[in-house]
């Protein structure tokens, strides 16, 4: 049956045209609504005041993966502890996922593990940890507590310290008469790697990154090594400097003589040419040891690590490059328990410990980053074995000595990322010999703070 | 005298509409405006903001707009997409078009029409990384076929001459069989009779092809054409994974491009941007239109 109810196109078409408009009129109401109402600085988290045992559900996000397991496993000795709180623990592509959500609010997570280079931007979605971290800001890395800081608030849970080492191949330096002790400088690295050259004219010793994020973060490393930022303790952009600049210079000259090999990060002609010989030594991330533990087939047990040289003799034998660390959004349903969560694994010895001692995923113990928490950093109480790839080397005992020596002072300005397309790219420019170091710095420097901080 | 009355009763029935179809179409306008018309006026309205996700809206008037139609990044992330779009387009629509009349005749079209459309059903991801396998520079096969050959290794992915016509290549590659599939079905639509006469007037196939097939199918193609620009500079998977915009942003696309302002939390830029890519893209498609009609009119 045909509805008897009929109406003019035309009061149709009017009565649509009205609902468009109070549509939109409460559209730009409704966007107003979306926009959160506070003025975008972060929230206080106080301190946890439970009057029974903690209880509750908390949703977590981690990286999918084997650090996820670990994380698993982790999560477990909480649970133990806190039994009336339930972890749904979820691999998700945090990367991608985690600054959609926070804006979204819809599925907003409790806590997050998230990129130390990647925090700063999202800073205002997340609460202000300070209260809390405050017991513990003396035994945290100067370093960490610096990246986990934004406009003078902690916004993350300070994870994972991931010192600069150099790794290079312990048969080749013995075949070429190099003691690797004897390498305190960058000087002293490029005088070794002109040694194995003479020794074997095919190899380009030194690695040279060829992604640009990560060519970025490299040369940052060198920069921190150096107790240099890109900005400075104001936030003034601080590029065009004498550490940025004495890092630039150093890897042009390798470039120039012909004794480095530029190659992406573990991609084909990295892996091929550091299990050929062609590749000698990597200043790196300790993330590096992941290398000959899984890619490197040929070279498995051939390398070796040890503390970076320093840019001036008696200088620091150490920089940091990447890490991570816990994030609590302002829109978690349970905050207080996620920061309970994150309190535990990093800060009381059975969490940090079920994370980095050995497990069913890693029987050796995590090996590819060390904790932030100094106290954990014990020489007489290593947390992962030594590494059978490294030849059995006592990875922790070098690696918590690089820690110790990281300098502080440094800060992750909000538009680092984005600075990739600029001063990421000019470096690899030089690198391919287009333009020089002072050219990069000056470049990079207009275009930073013309695209990224004079544009509000 | 009955004609006079009959008039305004015709002319209220044709000005009275049922209410029952529009309740029909309601549930699609809901949806319709909730994820389309309000998404867009709201994307309109972070157009004039500099809002990063957080806090209040700041109206920033043209500002966005202003600093994209200066900015360098902005006009060559474009010009990247029009070389790919160049690269990619003329070329897929003249490959694709052969490959239809050729399917037309041959015997087991669907093995072949599965082959064609295999790489598009393919996860993206996969693909690419067979793609940075194949053209590495030291280690890629392609170029140990051409020193084989007695040829100088080539810079695939990491030269700015070479990036782009390897990536499009790609996009060549992933994205053909869905142009075949589309323009076999405009092929199937021409009438048998249209061919059958020209032979009896001796057209030879070439003449056919000429005469019938093409001018028949600029419609088919107009509509590829549209959706073949559509995919290059919406295209965003390909650079991100392969070269990752590299190198020295010379496969920085306009899709890429956009994507760094949304992973900054530049929304505001992000939401300019997008409007001026629709413009571009609108304004390409309709030349692209406007031209392959003319010549269908001629």
């Amino acid at each position: 049956m045909v509805s008897h109810h009929t109406l003019s196109r035309r009061a149709l078409l009017r009565g649509l045209g009205a609902a468009s408009v109070a549509g939109g009129l409460s559209g730009l109401s409704l966007t107003t609504g979306c926009a959160p109402r506070n003025s975008g600085d972060s929230q206080p988290l106080g301190v946890p005041s439970f009057t029974a045992p903690p209880s509750g559900e908390i949703k977590i996000w981690d990286r999918s993966g084997d650090l996820f397991k670990v994380f698993d496993k982790a999560i477990a000795t909480f649970t133990a502890r806190y039994p009336r709180v339930k972890v749904d623990h979820m691999a998700v592509e945090i990367n991608a996922k985690l600054p959609n959500t926070l804006i979204t609010g819809a599925d907003v997570p409790d806590g997050a593990f998230y990129d130390d280079a990647l925090v700063p931007g999202i800073a205002p979605h997340l609460y202000d940890l300070t209260k809390l971290i405050e017991p513990y800001r003396a035994d945290i890395a100067p370093y960490k507590l610096g990246v986990a800081t934004v406009e003078g608030r902690v916004v993350a849970v300070p994870w994972d310290l991931d010192p600069g080492l150099l790794f290079y191949r312990e048969d080749i330096l013995q075949q070429a008469g190099v003691d690797p002790a004897r390498i305190a400088t960058y000087e002293d690295l490029l005088t070794a790697a002109r040694t194995v050259k003479g020794k074997f004219p095919s190899s380009k010793p030194l690695h040279l990154e060829a992604n640009e994020f990560l060519g970025q973060l490299w040369i940052d490393m060198f920069a921190n090594q150096q107790g240099a930022a890109m900005v400075d303790a104001g936030g003034k952009l601080a590029l065009n400097s004498p550490p940025y600049l004495r890092a630039l210079q150093w890897l042009d000259r390798v470039r120039a003589e012909g004794l480095g090999t530029l190659a992406k990060y573990f991609e084909p002609t990295d892996v091929a040419t550091l299990d050929n010989g062609t590749q000698v030594f990597v200043p790196w991330a300790q993330w590096f040891v992941f290398g000959p533990q899984q890619l490197l087939k040929e070279t498995k047990g051939k390398w070796r690590a040890t503390q970076l040289p320093a840019w001036q003799a008696g200088g620091a034998r150490a920089g940091v490059m990447g890490g991570a660390s816990f994030v609590i959004p302002a829109k978690a349903k349970n905050p207080q328990l996620a920061w309970l969560l994150y309190e535990h694994l990093t800060f009381h010895k059975d969490g940090y410990t079920a994370v980095y001692g050995p497990n069913d995923v890693y029987p050796g113990g995590l090996n590819t980053s060390v904790p932030s928490y100094l106290p954990a950093l014990r020489s007489d109480a290593p947390l992962f074995k030594p590494v059978a790839e490294l030849g059995g080397q006592d990875l922790w005992r070098v690696t918590t000595e690089a820690a110790r020596q990281v300098p502080g002072g440094y800060t992750i300005p909000v538009w680092w990322g984005k600075a990739v397309d600029y001063f990421g790219v000019n470096v690899q420019r030089m690198l391919n010999g287009q333009i020089g170091p002072e050219q990069v710095l000056k470049e990079s420097s207009d275009q930073i703070q013309k695209n990224l901080i004079d544009r509000k | 005298m009955a004609y006079p009355m009959a008039a305004p009763a015709r002319r209220r029935r044709r000005r009275r509409v049922p209410l029952a179809p529009y309740l029909f179409i309601a549930p699609f306008l809901a949806i319709f405006i909730g994820f389309s018309v309000y998404p867009m006026g709201f994307a309109l309205r972070l157009s004039f903001t500099n809002w990063r996700g957080a806090g209040a809206l700041e109206v920033t008037g043209l500002a966005n707009y202003r600093y994209l139609l200066t900015s360098p990044d902005f006009w060559g992330s474009l010009a990247n997409s029009a070389v790919l779009w160049l690269l990619v387009v003329p070329v897929q629509v003249v490959l694709a078009l052969a490959l239809a009349v050729a399917l037309m005749k041959a015997r087991f079209r669907g093995v072949f029409i599965a082959t064609l459309i295999a790489p598009f059903v393919t996860p993206l991801v996969a693909m690419a990384q067979v793609w940075i396998i194949l053209f590495d520079q030291d280690f890629g096969a392609v170029n140990q076929a051409l020193g084989m050959a007695g040829l100088p290794a080539v810079g695939w992915l990491t030269t700015t001459t070479w990036a782009k016509p390897t990536l499009a290549l790609l996009v060549l590659w992933r994205t053909t069989g869905y142009a075949v599939i589309l323009l076999l079905a405009g092929l199937q639509g021409i009438e048998p009779q249209v061919y059958e006469a020209a032979r009896i007037d001796g057209a030879n196939a070439w003449q056919q092809f000429w005469r019938i097939t093409l001018p028949l199918m600029m419609r088919s193609v107009s509509f590829y054409v549209v959706i073949g620009t559509l995919t290059v500079f919406q295209l965003f998977a390909e650079p991100y994974v392969v070269t990752d915009g590299g190198p020295f942003n010379s496969t920085r696309t306009a899709g890429l491009y956009l994507y760094d302002h949304i992973t900054n939390s530049d929304l505001g830029l992000g939401a300019a941007n997008s409007f001026l890519l629709v413009v571009m893209v609108f304004a390409l498609s309709l030349a692209s239109i406007r031209l392959l009609r003319a010549r269908e009119d001629a």
